[in-house]
């Protein structure tokens, strides 16, 4: 996609838009018949509309969990999660999960497996014909509509994680959740994929939580970037990125504030023995 | 001229058979075995070629391969259902497991007695045989690839809102696909198996019933060129049907490294 020469508006300032999702001292353990493991220490938050919030640690650190516990695949063992002052329970797609490997359905098409999260949508259920619309719109939204009749297997890595965004964005969440995004692509691709995703995510004003273990992509992607340190999972810091969207990953400041994001990192990983 | 790399393996292979072939007919022109016991391959081809102008290859084919459609369908649905079954309930799974492993070590040919005690020399014995002799294979494989589903296809489908009545049809089947396919293409052999050794027994018409017949007849010829059909038949629908369906599935489902 070619990059937008008119910036797109700052992100809002934080304390301007609702609270979407509360985090109220959230934890996790897990439990087996020889040990529990601490993942997650209590964790409060606030996400508020149309912020992109990264976590942002080493692995092992509990920033997936955490994103788990979002999504709704696990439960935490204390706190409460309230999306829009709603108690969360059980994965949904108003908190759509997008995963590190494209886990696009093989045995359907591409535009099938956009359109899929349609499928049980109220005001798009019996109607095949405003699914495929919106299905069409989406693929051209990433630049894959010549691409709708395809099998995912004939598509290329960074199309494949186009149309996974597509398929994430067919019913609307209203939290869009990923999970490490675009890990198993060449440095070039990826960097064009980061500008694509914020000139469309911003776009549609999207309230999202990312993952990642890249400082850089800390930086380039997040309003608020949360560096945690393992184990057990804590945050240990908050660093907001005010830069105009959509950055570039190679922009210096990025760079720089990449550079704040690993250093705190590394003093803390200094601090343990 | 360099040729590439398949076609030198054809090559490779065709020689093989032209060698065999070669060395069947030089074992015969030796002698060392009475040639009413050890026919060459013109004998056989040649046996072939009149059982087909009498008019009984042809029909005998045709009704193995009618019983294995019918005894093979029913055990692939029993087979199928079965196997979801195993595969979303532990207690199902764990007290049919051990059964049908041990069903699957049972040789076809010993599901054959037991068939005529039960059905006599009717048909019915006979997808009988075919049927016991596939299911186990059909549910075993079903239930694996039911429990042994990618996890992020089902978290996949569980957060873009695929309530938990459809996820068996839209997810969990579909996902689950090359390992059922390669229990079919597995049953299918089985049960082959199963069709020729009951038909050695109880029919009239039938590559088994050949089979049967030319060891009546003492003719070497027959039973060697009836082996050589049964292989042949055998092997066109395991690799060419079922073989090609697999290979589909599994470059679509991104299982084949695609070189």
């Amino acid at each position: 996609m070619a990059r937008n020469s008119d910036a797109l508006p700052e992100a809002p300032a934080a304390t301007a838009a609702p609270v979407k999702l509360r985090l109220n001292q959230v934890t996790k353990t897990f439990d087996s018949e020889q040990q529990s493991v601490e993942a997650l220490k209590p964790v409060t938050q606030d996400i508020r509309e149309g912020e992109w919030v990264v976590l942002f640690g080493p692995s092992g650190c509990g920033k997936s969990t955490l994103l788990n516990l979002i999504a709704g695949f696990e439960t935490p063992t204390s706190g409460e999660i309230l999306l829009e002052g709603q108690p969360v329970t059980g994965p949904s797609n108003d908190r759509l999960m997008m995963f590190q490997e494209h886990a696009l359905f093989p045995w359907m098409k591409v535009i099938d497996n956009v359109k899929y999260g349609l499928t049980w949508e109220p005001g798009y259920r019996y109607r095949p014909r405003l699914r495929r619309e919106k299905a069409m719109e989406l693929l051209r939204l990433v630049h894959l509509e010549e691409f709708a009749k395809s099998s995912i297997h004939e598509l290329s890595g960074g199309m494949k994680q186009r149309a996974a965004l597509a398929r994430a964005l067919a019913p609307d969440p209203k939290i869009l959740l990923i999970d490490e995004p675009f890990p198993a692509l060449d440095a070039l691709v990826r960097a064009k994929l980061y500008l694509e995703l914020q000139d469309i995510l911003v776009r549609t004003n999207k309230t999202i939580i990312s993952v990642t273990h890249d400082p850089r992509e800390a930086a380039c992607l997040g309003d608020r970037v949360l560096v945690f340190t393992g184990r057990p999972g804590e945050i240990k810091a908050e660093i907001p990125v005010d830069l105009l969207r959509p950055r570039d990953i190679n922009d210096p400041r990025v760079a720089q504030h990449a550079g704040e994001i690993a250093a705190l990192l590394k003093e803390e990983e200094g601090e343990s023995p | 001229m360099k040729l590439d790399e398949g076609k030198r393996r054809k090559l490779i292979v065709f020689g093989f058979y032209l060698f065999l072939f070669l060395a069947w007919q030089a074992v015969f022109e030796i002698r060392l075995v009475p040639d009413y016991l050890f026919p060459s391959p013109l004998n056989v081809g040649e046996r072939l070629w009149e059982l087909g102008r009498e008019g009984m290859l042809w029909p005998s084919i045709r009704a193995t391969l009618y019983r294995m459609a019918i005894g093979f369908s029913i055990a692939a649905a029993i087979g199928l259902a079965v196997g979801v079954l195993m595969g979303t309930s532990r207690i199902v799974n764990s007290s049919l497991k051990s059964l049908l492993l041990g069903m699957q070590t049972l040789p076809s040919a010993a599901w054959v007695p037991i068939s005529l005690l039960v059905f006599g020399l009717s048909e019915r014995g006979i997808y009988f045989v075919i049927i016991m002799s596939s299911i186990a294979a059909v549910a075993i494989s079903t239930s694996e690839g039911i429990m042994h589903i990618p996890r992020i296809y089902l978290r996949a489908g569980r957060t873009l809102g695929t309530p938990a009545y459809a996820m068996p049809f839209r997810v969990i089947l579909p996902a689950a696909l090359p390992r059922i396919v390669t229990g079919i293409k597995l049953g299918w052999t089985l049960g082959w198996h199963g069709a020729v050794s009951a038909e050695l027994i109880k029919s009239s018409v039938g590559l088994g019933f050949l089979l049967y017949m030319g060891r009546e007849l003492n003719d070497a010829s027959q039973v060697l060129g009836i082996m050589v059909v049964t292989i042949l038949f055998g092997l066109l629908l395991d690799r060419f049907l079922f073989g090609l369906i697999d290979l589909r599935i599994r470059r679509r489902w991104g299982l084949l490294a695609s070189a």
